[in-house]
């Protein structure tokens, strides 16, 4: 099966939609599909990606909660995919996987719901959505690995994920957590937005300036 | 103040739509809006505004002094156009970058005291799922901006929306 994964993050690196994509890869190749990495960081969908998409028979894509919805970059990148998919005979099937940096994962639940409207649009079969909460652990942490202490709910997700792929299934959304308590997640996220804004030459109360 | 932010194309329609609101500051596609570059510069380096000094690097500061908002936007999938979702997107200096639970969920603390009323009107043809999910997307982000949600209405075209603000 040739499967596309698209990466919705606007990032360039230390994306936690990169970092799980990563994590994905392996999981689908163990399942012997062909996989295919795709990072789109701007408003303007390629020429070349959108014809290979629309051979594909999967496509998953992961991004970042963004003001409860989809990232306006990625938004217009589906527009202009569901034009191009109107014109392919492939039964294709959809799957995304939303990363929130607030802890529960359902927040996620009104850009999966878009996701799903979007492939009724582009007359492509939803398969499901998982909503990832405390994804901002993904995005610092390059070392611990799928299945290991915090990402351990993750790795249950993403077997699964791997495994629907291959048999086409379409199932109800997933929300899950990272494997990390509530207020630790708020602390050492406080502790990463002071660390940050000292880095960039400010005290840590500039943080709460107002304009 | 009031602020209306909407994607129409041409300044006639737009002027008709809202022209019955007054005195409003509005926040219009002039084709030159960056986007996004999710570095959360506005949050750590320049606290309060965006990093990117285009026409839409002050949303926060402007959503501070304002009382009501107004949004009028194409329905896409449930959701907002891609630049009323880039004009939100580039708005989260309005809050803080630290977390509290508000009713057993994390949101974000808010850097601002003002009361605001938000009221949002879609147009273009959508489906009941599409009028369902943009119901829950506008009260999410009422949410998560400690606003009041005041209504949310839809509109097969521009001119049906013309009476649903106010």
């Amino acid at each position: 099966m040739k499967i596309t994964l698209i990466n919705g993050s606007p990032k360039p690196s230390q994306s936690a939609s990169g970092r799980i994509l990563q994590f994905l890869q392996p999981l689908l190749e163990s399942e012997r599909h062909e996989n295919t990495l795709h990072a789109w960081r701007r408003p303007d969908l390629d020429s070349q990606d959108a014809l290979d998409l629309c051979e594909c028979d999967a496509l998953i894509f992961a991004f970042p909660l963004y003001v409860d919805g989809i990232p306006s970059h990625l938004l217009n990148c589906l527009m202009q995919l569901e034009e191009r998919l109107a014109h392919t005979e492939k039964d294709i099937m959809v799957y995304a996987i939303v990363n929130c940096g607030f802890y529960e994962g359902h927040q996620a639940r009104w850009a999966l719901a878009m996701m799903e409207n979007w492939c009724h649009r582009a007359q492509v079969q939803w398969g499901y959505g998982i909503g990832l909460g405390a994804g901002g652990i993904l995005a610092g942490d390059n070392a611990t690995p799928l299945d290991v202490g915090p990402n351990r709910n993750l790795g249950q997700a993403l077997r699964k994920l791997a495994h629907s792929v291959t048999n086409r299934v379409s199932d109800q959304n997933l929300f899950i957590t990272a494997n990390f308590p509530k207020l630790l997640y708020k602390l050492g996220g406080e502790m990463g937005w002071r660390k940050n804004a000292r880095a960039n030459g400010l005290r840590a109360r500039d943080l709460s300036m107002k304009r | 103040m009031r602020v209306v932010i909407h994607d129409l194309k041409d300044e006639d329609s737009a002027g008709k739509v809202i022209e019955h609101l007054g005195d409003v500051h509005v926040i219009a596609d002039d084709g030159t809006i960056h986007r996004c570059l999710g570095c959360f510069g506005c949050w750590t380096k320049t606290p309060g505004v965006c990093v990117i000094r285009d026409a839409y690097g002050d949303m926060g500061a402007l959503f501070s002094k304002c009382s009501e908002v107004f949004i009028i936007s194409k329905c896409c999938y449930g959701g907002f156009s891609p630049f009323v979702k880039n004009v939100l997107d580039r708005s989260i200096s309005y809050v803080h970058p630290y977390f509290v639970n508000k009713d057993g969920e994390m949101h974000h603390k808010r850097r601002y005291k003002n009361h605001v009323r938000l009221q949002v009107s879609f147009y273009g043809e959508t489906t009941e799922q599409e009028r369902e999910t943009a119901k829950g997307v506008a009260q999410s982000i009422a949410t998560n901006l400690w606003w009041d949600l005041a209504g949310v209405s839809f509109g097969d075209d521009i001119a049906d929306i013309r009476g649903a603000i106010s």
